[in-house]
């Protein structure tokens, strides 16, 4: 499954590899990709192993809001 | 001198914040775990947490040392002309007050003033960054800071290829990452929450500060641009047919005027001079221990620039003005100016 999330408090170029981080924390990513310029998270991940709720909390405690994107 | 000094002054100011902004999240990697590790093998107090922190740093200084060297030799090779250099100018102001902009989030377009580095350089420091190499990690993660240059760094990288020296491109780079590395030191050293809390109540400091030297940028830019001939004869000389040579040394014209201008460390002296219209002038120039970039005499409405020893007299010859004609003259920076009016 592919997501892209718009990332609230993003505010340097440094905050796009904190939150490529999670894809060290989290099992099940496949592959993501944040940028600061668009203010945006996109991931892929195994829905067998990992679902939204938790990759929103992950971004929580790393200071992240998430927003899904429509 | 005076521009290696700024460059330090900005970086213990403004550039050791917003570089530790973009940066921190290496060096915290650097730090923790060696931290770890030297408190698995019984290292306590400081030195567990200095060593990793000056390797950082280290390899943090060397790294842009020798880009700012590449940065100079690339500037040399651009062969820039007065004109060339003030466009220069204006877009490191510019970029510099884009950035300032950014940071006071006054509009999400400024985001794009920050160069991100492409998505596997950020997954390669990430990855490095979970080594747990005693000295190679803070060595790697230090140099690797080269690629992901805060908004403040970009700007001194540009600069470095306006001075157009190697040496000089070295140095401003040394100077300004040295200038950041006490605010790296400090903040890393106490807590990164302290470090958070310091860059929250500063922010709108750096910002500002951003801003006054942005705009110092497009004035000095707008000193390299030649001004018309105030009185738009035939006779006014034009650009394309002055040769751009930088070691002039034409002999003094017998029948001519002379004039003589001492080129100091802090500027001109003279600088606002006059001369006889309608003839040919001899510009005597001397330094005595000068050291400065003033020795990068630039005329922009003649299109000459003549790059001047620490010590000795060069001569320019300034063809034939009309009256009313005024010559403006800079180094090639365009900080230090003055003015040859022509009666």
């Amino acid at each position: 499954m592919i997501v892209i999330f718009h990332v609230k408090n993003m505010h340097c170029g440094n905050c796009a590899m904190v939150l490529e981080g999670l894809e060290d924390e989290l099992p099940g990513i496949t592959k993501i990709a944040a940028s600061y310029h668009k203010q945006q998270l996109e991931v892929e991940f195994d829905e067998s192993q990992l679902n939204l709720d938790k990759i929103i909390q992950a971004a929580r405690q790393k200071g992240y809001d998430l927003v899904l994107s429509e | 001198m005076i521009t290696i000094i700024s460059a330090f002054i900005t970086g213990l100011t403004a550039g050791g914040l917003s570089c530790l902004a973009v940066q921190g999240g290496l060096l915290a990697s650097s730090i923790a775990s060696q931290v770890e590790q030297n408190i698995k093998r019984g290292v306590k107090g400081k030195a567990s947490l200095t060593h990793p922190l000056l390797l950082f740093l280290f390899a943090k200084l060397v790294i842009h040392t020798i880009l700012g060297f590449l940065l100079g030799w690339l500037g040399t090779i651009l062969q820039l002309t007065p004109l060339s250099r003030a466009i220069l100018q204006f877009a490191i102001g510019i970029f510099m007050i884009g950035n300032a902009l950014r940071m006071l989030n006054i509009h999400p377009i400024f985001r794009y003033f920050v160069f991100e580095p492409p998505a596997f350089i950020r997954r390669y420091i990430r990855k490095r960054s979970k080594n747990s190499d005693q000295l190679v990690t803070p060595l790697v993660l230090g140099a690797m800071t080269v690629l992901i240059p805060c908004g403040i760094t970009q700007s001194m990288m540009t600069l470095a290829v306006a001075i157009a020296n190697p040496l000089s491109g070295a140095a401003l780079m040394f100077a300004f990452i040295l200038g950041t590395s006490p605010v790296f030191f400090l903040v890393a050293y106490f807590t990164t929450q302290l470090g958070a809390k310091l860059e929250k109540g500063f922010s709108t400091f750096v910002a500002i500060l951003l801003i006054i030297l942005g705009l110092f940028s497009i004035y000095t830019g707008s000193n390299l641009i030649a001004l018309p001939s105030l009185s738009g004869s035939a006779s006014s000389v034009s650009i394309n047919d002055l040769p751009v040579n930088p070691f002039t040394r034409a002999e003094p014209v017998q029948n001519g005027a002379t004039i003589t201008i001492n080129v100091e460390n802090h500027g001109y002296r003279p600088n606002h001079l006059q001369a006889p219209a309608n003839q040919m002038i001899t510009l005597n120039l001397i330094t005595q221990n000068t050291i400065s970039c003033s020795q990068a005499f630039v005329i922009p409405a003649l299109n000459q620039q003549i790059l001047l020893p620490d010590t000795g007299t060069k001569v320019m010859q300034i063809p034939p003005q009309d009256s009313g004609t005024i010559l403006r003259f800079s180094c090639s920076m365009g900080m230090y100016t003055g003015d040859i009016t022509f009666n």
